[in-house]
């Protein structure tokens, strides 16, 4: 059986369950209570990644210089990951992160984009940095291309691929099709993103494993947007009772995670009614909170904006179609009480 | 002035923007397209241009600089990194030069807004697709309401951005934020882009926040509606689908279908930089031209 390494988003898309507003106290604990579990990498940062603070997808409490400072002081033994999604973050948000010691950094680009990590790749090759290609929205693409899409981001220079189930959609037979077509075209270790809308990360997270995935990204409680993501303290013994090693200390990956329960969220994330919906519809669910406001606004019914808004194939980032979309919904309801 | 009455135009670059500007040119009355170069003949670009009967060298701009009589106007649809090379070649020479990467070479241009700058400039710069579609909106609003910041995000579909814009994404993104300041006169601006992997693709989009007291439904609609007015006259597929303010925050959002051409609908993104390049050589042209004829009679 093999090694699995261990990622840890919980600092990072975790923020956006509580709109990046973690303070500096916060985020010192958990990553001194991760380190402590020996979990290797702590990734942190706003949760759509360096630069991201904006109306867009929301402002964070901290600027990223002082999330990435708070995090590097609090790690002795894991090493701080950073995410950057490019046209969201620059390369000189990139400088600023290996400034601070970031030891992992992710680029991460749309499901069949990743020539767009080439530029931000190959900058963080030249410097030496450990750099990982990782794509997003995943289920919009097929197992084959997203292998090819792999290989180009090991072609830039990745050291590590993969993919973000970034909807919670994919049912377990989907990931293993997918990261085994990964795995056949490149050399390079493969990682898994999973979210729980349809109640199946600590699963497709395992079927990642069996087909062949390395690195597996978990939060504790399942930390993240909606319904959340892969809970960490679930899939860690999981993976350890399959003979999977991960070198994390149980009893301490408890306490870390039991912290995160009381001090990160005011309620662990549930699979509500809106969860599902997102998840059936594949549409990412950070889109939630705005979603929720401007349909409670104009009187529309939320779960028909998510099915509208995977209907027209939105993706993380693309926040500001819900506006569009609560309209073209609203606009549709009157024309339909004149009619009758 | 070409023997056809018209301006000599080369443009340098057979990418989507490249291919497109040479389409469009070569319907002006007033610009004559004279020469498109590329890298090399293997490149799609140049082979499709060719073959519709348009004249092509490759070796790039070393094919422009060896012809005899010198071109009135070049296009530059190559990247940013590549512009201030091609900027110092051209210098002797006293052609306009419209640069449609985002370098920031040249005095940069949004045609409703200053358009006449190209008279005044050799060197113009296009600054980027999401700019030529967000700063005239953002303009016309700043110009009567105070805004603390504006918030661009623009999404145009995979297929419409070739390999240059994907690797020059961080010169798009500053450039923009810099035409946004410089133009709208707000100082905190940030600019994000979106390339979306939807099949079929989506249409390009801008979506603009603004934060400002004073802004009022009545007063934002009707900057946004006279700007959008003004763009459609060289930009027809120009639509404003959404305009709301509620409690100090203004939400407008605009796509652009590309119209005619062979480029698809969705891709507004090639469109309309393209459309405000050509603007703004056929106006210079207009002025070159009636200059000519009244020395001539």
């Amino acid at each position: 059986m093999s090694h699995v390494l261990i990622h840890d988003p919980t600092l990072r898309d975790g923020h956006h369950a509580v709109g990046h507003q973690l303070d500096a106290a916060q985020l010192r604990a958990y990553a001194a209570a991760a380190d402590a579990a020996g979990i290797p990498v702590v990734e942190v940062g706003h949760g759509n990644g360096l630069g991201a603070s904006s109306l867009q997808v929301g402002r964070a409490r901290l600027s990223d210089d002082e999330m990435l400072s708070v995090v590097r002081e609090a790690l002795t033994h894991s090493r701080m990951g950073v995410f950057m999604l490019p046209g969201w973050g620059r390369a000189q948000d990139l400088d600023k992160a290996i400034a601070h010691g970031a030891d992992v950094v992710r680029i991460g680009t749309h499901c069949t984009e990743a020539d767009l990590a080439e530029r931000h790749l190959g900058h963080l090759s030249e410097r030496g940095v450990e750099a990982h290609g990782v794509l997003l929205m995943s289920h919009m693409a097929g197992p084959e291309q997203l292998a090819e899409q792999c290989a180009r981001l090991v072609e830039f220079g990745a050291c590590g691929v993969g993919i973000l189930d970034s909807s919670g959609h994919f049912l377990p037979a989907d990931v293993t099709a997918r990261v085994a077509a990964i795995r056949a075209a490149v050399d390079v270790p493969v990682m898994f993103h999973g979210h729980n809308n349809l109640g199946m990360a600590v699963a497709n997270s395992v079927a990642a494993v069996e087909a062949g995935a390395e690195i597996i990204d978990a939060c504790a409680r399942g930390f993240g947007a909606g319904a959340g993501n892969t809970q960490l303290e679930v899939v860690v013994p999981v993976l350890e009772r399959l003979g999977h090693t991960t070198g994390i200390d149980l009893y301490r990956l408890l306490d870390a995670t039991d912290f995160a329960g009381r001090e990160l969220m005011k309620v662990p994330p549930t699979i509500d009614s809106l969860g599902v919906v997102s998840g059936l519809s594949g549409v990412f669910s950070g889109f939630k909170t705005r979603v929720l406001e401007i349909s409670g606004r104009e009187g529309v019914d939320p779960r028909d904006v998510f099915f509208e808004l995977g209907r027209r194939q939105a993706v993380a980032g693309q926040e500001d179609l819900i506006v569009d979309v609560v309209a073209a919904l609203r606009s549709a309801a009157r024309d339909q009480e004149r009619h009758a | 002035m070409n023997q056809k009455g018209r301006l000599s135009v080369a443009v340098i670059g057979a990418g989507l923007i490249g291919v497109d500007l040479a389409t469009k040119i070569s319907r002006s009355d007033r610009l004559g397209l004279e020469l498109v170069v590329g890298r090399d003949e293997s490149t799609p670009g140049l082979r499709r241009l060719a073959k519709e009967g348009l004249p092509v060298a490759a070796n790039g701009i070393r094919s422009l600089i060896e012809r005899d009589t010198p071109f009135d106007v070049v296009f530059d649809a190559t990247n940013a990194l590549a512009h201030p090379e091609h900027a110092k070649l051209l210098s002797p020479f006293s052609a306009l030069l419209v640069d449609l990467t985002p370098s920031q070479v040249g005095r940069m241009v949004i045609p409703t807004v200053n358009g006449l700058d190209a008279l005044s400039h050799r060197n113009v710069n296009m600054v980027s697709c999401g700019g030529q579609a967000a700063i005239p909106v953002l303009h016309a609003v700043a110009r009567n309401h105070p805004i603390e910041y504006a918030e661009v995000v623009t999404t145009a579909a995979g297929p419409s951005i070739g390999r240059s814009t994907r690797l020059n994404l961080d010169e798009y993104i500053e450039t923009t934020q810099d035409a946004v300041r410089e133009f709208s006169g707000i100082e905190d601006v940030k600019v994000m882009v979106n390339l979306s992997p939807a099949r079929p693709p989506v249409t390009f989009r801008v979506a603009i926040s603004l934060l400002g007291e004073e802004l009022s439904q009545e007063s934002v609609r009707a900057a946004v509606d006279s700007a959008a007015q003004e763009m459609r006259a060289f930009v027809g597929g120009y639509t404003v689908t959404a305009c709301t303010v509620n409690g100090g925050k203004a939400f407008i959002a605009v796509e652009v279908d590309a119209s005619g051409d062979r480029i698809p609908r969705y891709a507004g993104n090639l469109d309309i930089i393209n459309s405000a390049a050509l603007h703004v050589a056929e106006q210079y042209a207009a002025v070159q031209l009636s200059s000519a004829y009244a020395e001539t009679s």
